[in-house]
């Protein structure tokens, strides 16, 4: 048989032309992510958005496909972020009946938690001598990510930046909360939730419906409401006393 | 099932809308949600085919935020040379936001019957 007809770089030359290959990296990339996540019990570690980012980086430069490239056909998945955004009113309508009698508690300590996120992330960030750019992707990194990308486009700062910053204060909270619940004694699982949601949005939120349910549930009423109060309150402040 | 992504397209188009000629500042789709909660409270259920497809997206959110994350590959050097600083930061203000936040609760919190506590 004619074995070396086959021109493997010219099928490789069309695939790579089509959305076809972004998308099956994208995708088996984060299928593969969350089999390691399964197989690992769970642990916010082994994050499978962080495996999948780390191997589609890893792959787009084997292949040396340009980011740009790549975009091109991955961002029919990006465009899905808009949606799923939406659909974050699913959750806080569930955890709806919650609010009642706590919302004075609940929208103080989201208000508490909101500033403490973005001023300590800005004074460490100068302390620590990061550059306006990286310092612009800590804005909105305790906002979940669809909704902290947005925010991002808005203020005219790097969404990709803020994307990652936010999966990485997600994990960070997700794997350092209870020491932090434990040392301060909150023993109450709505408030342990309530924090966690706030802070590291939804890895922090699955983390806290792995522990107990009603942590869970407060956990995506923070996350939520976080969202929606950030989107408005961030830009607004970025205008007002950074511009 | 498509009726329900056909909702949440329609959610999200008004959110645009809004978004693009009255309330500029605020992201499209956040003004969708928003909408959307408007309706489900109204509503007092969540209609089915809205959960089905709502809910299923949202079980893969993860999956959405890969092809803007990757993006980190433009700034490897920027991060690399900031990595302590960076990491520190990030850390440090978890802790913070959390401890502000629980402490806040605990500190104005009622605790009434039908809630648990930690052991």
């Amino acid at each position: 048989m004619s074995g070396d007809a086959l021109p493997i770089a010219e099928i490789w030359v069309y695939l790579s032309g089509s959305p076809l290959a972004a998308l099956v990296l994208t995708l088996g990339a984060y299928w593969l992510g969350l089999t390691i996540y399964e197989r690992s019990a769970r642990n916010p570690l082994a994050n499978p958005v962080l495996i999948a980012v780390m191997l589609v980086a890893i792959m787009i430069n084997l292949l040396d496909m340009p980011y740009a490239k790549y975009f091109e056909g991955a961002q029919f998945v990006h465009f899905l972020l808009g949606t799923a955004t939406v659909s974050l009113a699913i959750p806080i309508f569930k955890g709806w009946g919650s609010l009642r009698g706590r919302l004075f508690g609940l929208t103080g300590a989201l208000a508490a938690g909101g500033i403490a996120s973005v001023v300590t992330a800005l004074g460490l960030g100068r302390l620590f001598g990061l550059d306006q750019m990286l310092i612009g992707g800590l804005y909105a990194k305790s906002v979940t990510a669809p909704i902290a990308m947005g925010i991002a486009e808005r203020i005219g700062v790097s969404p990709t930046l803020t994307a990652i910053f936010a999966v990485s204060t997600g994990i960070l909270g997700a794997v350092l909360g209870r020491y932090v619940l434990d040392l301060l004694k909150i023993k109450a699982w709505w408030q342990r939730g309530f924090a966690l949601g706030v802070a590291s949005h939804g890895i922090g939120t699955s983390r806290a419906f792995s522990v107990h349910p009603q942590a869970g549930t407060y956990a995506s009423l923070g996350m939520g409401l976080h969202g929606i109060v950030g989107a408005v309150l961030i830009p607004y402040a970025f205008d007002r006393f950074l511009r | 099932m498509i009726q329900g992504l056909v909702k949440l397209f329609l959610f999200q188009a008004v959110g645009e809308v809004v978004s693009k000629f009255l309330l500029p500042f605020i992201p499209g789709p956040v003004i969708g949600l928003v909408l959307l909660l408007g309706f489900l409270v109204v509503r007092q259920q969540i209609p089915s085919d809205i959960d089905l497809v709502g809910s299923s997206i949202l079980a893969h959110l993860g999956l959405l935020f890969v092809p803007a994350s990757v993006g980190v590959v433009l700034f490897l050097p920027q991060l690399r040379a900031h990595a302590a600083g960076l990491a520190a930061t990030l850390t440090l203000s978890v802790i913070a936001t959390i401890g502000v936040t629980s402490l806040f609760l605990k500190a104005v919190g009622s605790n009434p019957s039908g809630d648990q506590d930690v052991r």
